[in-house]
């Protein structure tokens, strides 16, 4: 990579920086990380402004402009049913981002909470804890997601249906969010162990350090001392972890699309498409192409991202 | 200084007993200290490297890692036994009442969090400061342990410190509560020559100061000798002799003190002489020898030192000079 010979000479004359402000300054050295981060943030803008970009509502159909090429009107063509592929990835970008952050953001809690005390306090809760997280570790992912959404999507639209017969309450009609409910619960729940595991291991070697020691000697409660003094140095690894994460977060739910147990249709979701277009990309190429090609794009910047962090974050290697 | 009243004692050590379970079982690694420290005097805790010094100050304060364990004793301080209170007392007395200097600096401090705050953290929770008055309290602390600009130094995170700089900051936030009595475990052992003679005299200046009591824990006889009022020697979990300062230096009682006193370099050391040693290593925690815990390595040794434990014992008529030794007479005839 061309980033190795940037490592060393850091800091001679420098002016007195904080942790980050250094790790920021090796980030931007790292050409393959800024170039995932602009790329992240490319998408992370088009998932927030995506209705004021998009030439056409997602949903709307032209049928008698079905599967064009991709031409100045629509720029990644048109799908089977004349929607405009490019309105349909702009607003794919979105579900894929709400997923990844809302997905990546309940893991993150609950394995971090779960990983810190058990670290931290130790047995009986740290053999509890590692219980659950390899129990949740051993059963297959997809199975489980597949498991989930199978037994729960009917039962609850079914309860909804019943509900707004009964009432008649608007709110039991809307039903795309209980989608996105089961989907973030599901994927939520094979996410965390890993963030656990992550947060364990890191929590158990602080623990050990003079600093945590001299921390009890000042008398602080066990409180201050897991949030101030154990979390922030366990934080750098957890960055990485949660930059690699958001991207497999999106993948999968790709994945979950694909397979058919993610978001439903028609809410665009680049697994969806890649799902529909794989039936027929053999004329239409451009169908499959579209959505792959951003899905592999946000994939690789998640993970140059998170690979630059990793180097940014362990200065080791460097000082 | 030698005054025996229960009133002026303010750290009572009677029968330490610290244990390491094992696989073969619980293995005693310091047996049944007895020692004390009085309101205003320096105690200097002496003595080689494994021989049990820091972990006594460690689990005074109940702060022993897992797995070693107060087995049995009594640690009273002002009066209350800090090995029965409750853990909200004892989280008072640490920091409160007790400052603790550890013995590496470039460890012992929170790499993420600015000294500042560091500093301020034991005096929002110990004293309830703002933390504006704490900021302004950390400055002044800053100051009296000499570090240059200390409103600039605040925002600086440790890793910026030199290693002398950061011991100052240990010892600022040791006495950051104003605590009666500041424990100070190797506090210079990380750091070059000049730097500990610096560290030093800062302490001395600072116990004038402030008036608290002081237990310097170290392995160097004469790095301490114009500190201390107070000398114990402990070998192996045990104290082997307890003395004032002068006394000890001048007419060391027990053998494995005088061999501590005889391999400090001198300047007088014909050049390029060996260095003095004392032969052998101490024993392990498990395999403590039946008798004197020092017998082994002992050139005074006698057969009752293999089978029987000598007791501290008063060795001078003068009082206060104590040494565990069978020997001691035959010591005194050396001598």
């Amino acid at each position: 990579m061309s980033t190795v010979q940037t490592q060393p000479a850091i800091l001679a004359d420098e002016p007195p920086v904080s942790l980050w402000r250094d790790a920021w300054y090796r980030l931007k050295r790292n050409r393959l990380a800024i170039f995932g981060l602009c790329v992240i943030l490319l998408l992370a803008f088009v998932a927030l402004f995506g209705p004021y970009l998009t030439p056409y509502d997602f949903l709307s159909q032209d049928l008698e402009a079905r599967n064009q090429a991709p031409s100045l009107a629509h720029l990644f063509g048109t799908d089977d049913l004349g929607r405009d592929v490019f309105s349909r990835v702009v607003y794919g970008t979105r579900t894929a981002f709400v997923v990844a952050v809302v997905v990546t953001a309940i893991a993150l809690v609950i394995g971090t909470g779960l990983g810190a005390v058990a670290g931290f306090f130790g047995n009986p809760f740290d053999r509890v804890i590692m219980w659950l997280t390899d129990i949740t570790m051993s059963v297959p992912n997809l199975l489980l997601v597949v498991v989930i959404n199978a037994s729960l999507k009917t039962p609850i639209a079914q309860w909804m249906e019943a509900r707004y017969l009964e009432t008649l309450n608007p709110f039991y009609r809307e039903t795309v969010w209980i989608d996105f409910l089961l989907v973030f619960g599901s994927m939520a729940l094979i996410s965390w162990p890993p963030y656990a595991r992550l947060v364990r291991a890191q929590v158990l070697s602080i623990r050990s350090r003079p600093y945590i020691t001299a921390a009890q000697a000042l008398g602080l409660s066990n409180r201050i001392i897991l949030t101030r003094y154990v979390i922030p140095n366990a934080l750098g690894p957890l960055i990485v972890a949660v930059s690699a994460g958001l991207g497999t977060a999106m993948v999968l739910e790709s994945a979950f699309s694909f397979l058919g147990v993610g978001v439903n249709p028609p809410t665009p979701s680049w697994g969806n498409m890649i799902s529909d277009g794989l039936r027929v990309w053999q004329h239409y190429p451009h169908l499959l192409a579209a959505p792959a090609a951003v899905l592999g794009l946000a994939s690789v910047a998640f993970s140059f991202l998170g690979d630059g962090l990793n180097d940014a974050l362990n200065p080791r290697g460097s000082k | 200084m030698m005054s025996g009243k229960t009133e002026n004692r303010l750290l009572d050590v009677k029968g330490l007993t610290v244990e390491i379970e094992t696989r073969s079982g619980p293995a005693v690694i310091v047996d049944g200290i007895d020692l004390h420290v009085d309101k205003g005097e320096t105690l200097g805790v002496v003595g080689e490297s494994g021989c049990g010094k820091s972990l006594t100050m460690l689990s005074l304060m109940r702060l022993l890692p897992n797995k070693i364990r107060v087995a049995k004793g009594e640690a009273h301080f002002n009066g209350r036994d800090l090995q029965r209170m409750s853990n909200r007392e004892l989280r008072k007395v640490r920091g409160g009442d007790i400052g603790f200097v550890f013995q590496d600096p470039m460890t012992s401090l929170n790499p993420v969090m600015r000294i500042g705050d560091q500093l301020a953290e034991p005096l929002i929770y110990h004293r309830g400061l703002t933390r504006k008055e704490a900021r302004a309290r950390a400055i002044e602390l800053l100051r009296l342990v000499g570090i240059p600009g200390p409103e600039e130094r605040i925002q600086a995170y440790p890793h910026e410190l030199s290693g002398g700089m950061r011991q100052r900051v240990m010892i600022a936030i040791g006495l950051s509560c104003d605590p009666k009595l500041l424990i100070a475990d190797e506090p210079t052992t990380a750091l070059d020559v000049t730097i500990q003679a610096q560290i030093v005299d800062l302490v001395k200046g600072l116990r004038e100061k402030l008036g608290m009591s002081v237990v310097w824990i170290t392995h160097d006889l004469a790095l301490i000798a114009g500190l201390v009022d107070r000398v114990v020697v402990l070998y192996a979990g045990t104290v082997v002799e307890d003395a004032p300062v002068d006394a000890l230096y001048a007419n060391p009682r027990h053998p494995y003190t005088r061999g501590l006193l005889a391999s400090i370099p001198k300047l007088s050391d014909a050049p390029a002489s060996r260095l003095t040693s004392i032969g052998g290593t101490p024993p392990e925690p498990g395999r403590r020898p039946e008798g004197c815990p020092f017998a082994p390595r002992c050139p005074l040794a006698m057969d009752i030192c293999r089978t029987h434990v000598p007791k501290l014992e008063p060795v001078s008529a003068a009082g206060g000079h104590r040494a565990a030794c069978f020997a001691v007479e035959k010591a005194r005839e050396a001598a």
